[in-house]
This record gives C-alpha cells, sequence and structure tokens, in this order.
C-alpha cells in the first residue's frame, strides 16, 4: 500500500538567530509590550533587573496592537536601529 | 509537480496496519485516520482546478504552505469525499486572509478552533447538515471538512498540542466545528447573499471560535424575550471582550423573531445594544481596560454604545446570526471569538469559484 505524506511538501522558510550580544554592560534596551494585561509591567520589572544587573539603559517601549501577530516591520525596524537588544513576552 | 515526486510511505497491504502506521507518524487527532492512499488522493484532487503543487495558504510565522496536494491527503485521511473538498479549499482561502490571522488563534492559551460554516447550494449538494443536531455527530460531509480543518493544522502547520498549539483546555470543536447554514424556513437572505456574491454562489465564512454556548429559552414568545436571553449569553463576565460573535437561532426562535418581522439587522442591533455589562461589574471581575473602553467610545463609535457600559463587539455588525438547527426546541447558540477579542476577524470566500480571478 503507498500513502502520501500529509506534511508540507512546499519549501521551508530558513531561519536566523541574530548574533548574540558579547557583553550586556553598559548596552540600551528596548521592551516590546504585546498589549496584553501586565505585559508592560512585568518587561518593565524584566528591565530594571538588567539597569541593576548590568548598567543597561531602558531607551524605547515599543507596543503591538495584536498580541498574536508579529510585530510591524516598522516597529522592528525602529527598534533595530534605537536600540542594542530588545526584551518580549507574554504578559499573563 | 508530477504525483511521482511527493513522498510516499511503503506500508504492508493490510488496512489496520496502515491506520497503525499513520499514529506511529503522529498524523492523527486521536482518532483513527483513513490511510491516504494514492489513489484516493488523486481522486479528490481531481475535483480541484488548480494544479497540486499550488499554494492554498502559508504560515505568518514559519512559512510552511499548504498546496492542494497536501490538502487533499488531509482531507482523505479525515474520510473526506472528493466532492467536499472544494469547501476545505475555500476555507484555507479564507483562513489565509492576515486578519483571520490563523497562526495565533490555532497557537493561543486561548484554544480556539476555526468554526466553518457553509451558505448556499452546495451545502445540500454535497450532503451537508443544517438542520437537526446541527453541531453534533452523524454527518459525514460536517464531521469530515471541519476535521480535515484540524489535520491539516496539525500536519502541515506544525500546530502540535503543548508545542506549538498550546490551547489552556481547548474545546470539543477542535475535533472538527463545521455546520451549514440552513436555507430551508430561513426568513432572512443567506450568508451567502448577504456577503454579496452572485446568485447560485455558496461561501464558507471562517470564525476562529471558543466553545459553544446553549441558550435554552421555551417560555419567550417574543423577539426581545428571545434575544434578550441571547445577549445575556453573549455578555456574561467569562466571554464578553471586544470580539465578534456567532449566533445561530434554532427555527422555534426564528419563527417568533421572524413573526414580528424582524430582519437580520433588527436582531444584530438588538443584540448589539444589549449584550454589555457596566464599567463598574467589569471593574469588579478585574477585566475592566481603559484602552478597550476607549477602543469602544472613542469619536467613531457606534450610536447604540452607551457611556459607562461595555458592549461585546464594536459595532452590530461584529454579530453573524443566522439559523440552524432542528424544528423542535428552543435552543439557540452563542459561540463566542477566541480569547480576547479582535485577534482574529472572521472571514469567507465563495466555493469552487473564484469571483475576482479574471
Amino acid at each position: 500500500m503507498r500513502l502520501y505524506d500529509p506534511t508540507s511538501s512546499g519549501p521551508q522558510k530558513t531561519l536566523y538567530r541574530a548574533a548574540a550580544i558579547a557583553n550586556l554592560d553598559g548596552r540600551t534596551m528596548g521592551v516590546l509590550e504585546n498589549g496584553k494585561l501586565n505585559a508592560v509591567e512585568m518587561l518593565r520589572e524584566l528591565a530594571a533587573l538588567f539597569e541593576a544587573h548590568h548598567g543597561c539603559t531602558l531607551r524605547a517601549v515599543y507596543s503591538k496592537s495584536n498580541p498574536s501577530a508579529p510585530a510591524p516591520a516598522g516597529v522592528l525596524a525602529r527598534a533595530a536601529a534605537e536600540v542594542d537588544f530588545l526584551i518580549t513576552g507574554l504578559g499573563d | 509537480m508530477p504525483f511521482e515526486s511527493y513522498r510516499i510511505h511503503e506500508v504492508p497491504d493490510d488496512v489496520l496496519a496502515a491506520l497503525e502506521y499513520c499514529y506511529e507518524q503522529g498524523w492523527t487527532d486521536g482518532l483513527p485516520v483513513v490511510p491516504p492512499v494514492t489513489d484516493r488522493v488523486k481522486a479528490t484532487l481531481a475535483h480541484e482546478g488548480r494544479p497540486p503543487e499550488a499554494v492554498i495558504a502559508t504560515h505568518p510565522a514559519t512559512g510552511l504552505q499548504l498546496s492542494v496536494h497536501a490538502a487533499a491527503v488531509n482531507a482523505v485521511m479525515a474520510g473526506c469525499l472528493p466532492e467536499y473538498f472544494q469547501v476545505l479549499i475555500a476555507a484555507f482561502e479564507a483562513m489565509d486572509k492576515p486578519e483571520f490571522n490563523f497562526h495565533g488563534s490555532t497557537a493561543s492559551t486561548g484554544g480556539s478552533a476555526p468554526l466553518l460554516i457553509v451558505s448556499g447550494p452546495v451545502a445540500d449538494d454535497i450532503g451537508m447538515n443544517a438542520d437537526v443536531n446541527l453541531f453534533g455527530p452523524g454527518n459525514r460531509a460536517n464531521a469530515t471538512i471541519g476535521r480535515a480543518v484540524r489535520l491539516i493544522l496539525r500536519n502541515v502547520f506544525q500546530m502540535i498540542p503543548g508545542i506549538s498549539d498550546k490551547s489552556t483546555q481547548g474545546h470539543p470543536g477542535k475535533y472538527s466545528f463545521c455546520i451549514a447554514e440552513r436555507a430551508r424556513g430561513n426568513p432572512w437572505p443567506l450568508l451567502c447573499e448577504a456577503q454579496g456574491y452572485p446568485p447560485g454562489i455558496s461561501s464558507v465564512t471562517v470564525f476562529a471560535a471558543g466553545g459553544f454556548c446553549n441558550v435554552e429559552n421555551h417560555g419567550g414568545n417574543t423577539p426581545e424575550q428571545i434575544l434578550g436571553s441571547v445577549a445575556d449569553a453573549m455578555a456574561n463576565y467569562g466571554c464578553i471582550t471586544l470580539g465578534q460573535s456567532v449566533v445561530i437561532v434554532a427555527p422555534e426562535h426564528m419563527r417568533i423573531i421572524a413573526d414580528a418581522r424582524w430582519s437580520r439587522e433588527d436582531a444584530q442591533s438588538y443584540l448589539f445594544a444589549r449584550a454589555k455589562r457596566p464599567v463598574e461589574g467589569m471593574r469588579n471581575v478585574g477585566k475592566y481596560r481603559d484602552s478597550e473602553y476607549d477602543k469602544q467610545h472613542d469619536g467613531a463609535s457606534h450610536p447604540i454604545v452607551e457611556p459607562g457600559q461595555f458592549h461585546r463587539g464594536l459595532w452590530p455588525e461584529d454579530i453573524l446570526i443566522t439559523m440552524g438547527g432542528g424544528d423542535a426546541g428552543g435552543h439557540s447558540c452563542f459561540v463566542p471569538s477566541w480569547s480576547r477579542g479582535r485577534g482574529s476577524i472572521m472571514q469567507h470566500k465563495p466555493i469552487g469559484v473564484c469571483i475576482d480571478c479574471c
């Protein structure tokens, strides 16, 4: 009996990780909040830890209007130009 | 792409062994599947005009693509007859619209399932159920089209429970959630007509849906009483958000509404006006948020929106309402949108035709 495979047969998207930052000390950071309840509060707390432990500076807070959709390309481009790294995550 | 180039698994010539093989590969929803033998897949493909390699939908995060061929394989596994295939294809064309956000609605802890509502003559042509036991078992087309959607999400888009599907609880519609709109005795234009499709063209509407909520009312004899109980279900504190709604009105309830000459628009406005909770109540249960209230009460808000009240949805058109179910019984239903609201907006597509291709 011959069965067709039911999984995707199309080309796979190649995903790349950004190069890791060698040293966090003194870096600038941004927060990308997703609009969920408590997201900003939780991410600001996390940013405060980076400030306390690594001397980082929170330079900007960016927002997504839809928590479950990718951030708009313009927001990501602006963040890439303005900060060394970005903190994001769920808020609930 | 020639058929020979698609991945093929050689298995012993024994149906039960093939069925177990499908389990071993992780291709099932937990229930047995029909082994996707090549001849049956080709018979399904014969019901689609586009070539097997044509892409129907693309996952926005992983780039995984649903081809016509992969859709046919999963349709066979779900138990679909070839003539059902056009509905499945149209459903994924609708789900592929960015506003539907099928990645988010499938991955989310909210645990939604795509609800398919088939409207128009194709429902009868392929033997779908719009009548008694509408959401229940017993009809092959309803059951297997809905199931094929889930198998594609799992097998093609790799939305695997616990890995990329993080539903906290999910709901039974994640096995299959597909109904037909009831045309017989329906006093309102069918959805496909209201959606603007030419006469004779059917449509499928997709809605990222939470669990089903039965609305029982055997004592009401006016539209206000019937729809008042529906509105209360829509606005319960566990469900109320800015999200859209689906309301399927039982024929017994619809007769009361139609006898009073209420149009679909009248019903939508009535429901929107009454599916609400006071801001204070929202605060009491910890669900009030300034940004959501402001979105509903900004300068462009609908005239029905009341100050100090939080309505379900943004405007009456957020409520899809039509008729379905068996003749007897005062049981309508409300189906809430996925999780917090407007992360997914319902979409529709014509079935078996391309309206804007030429």
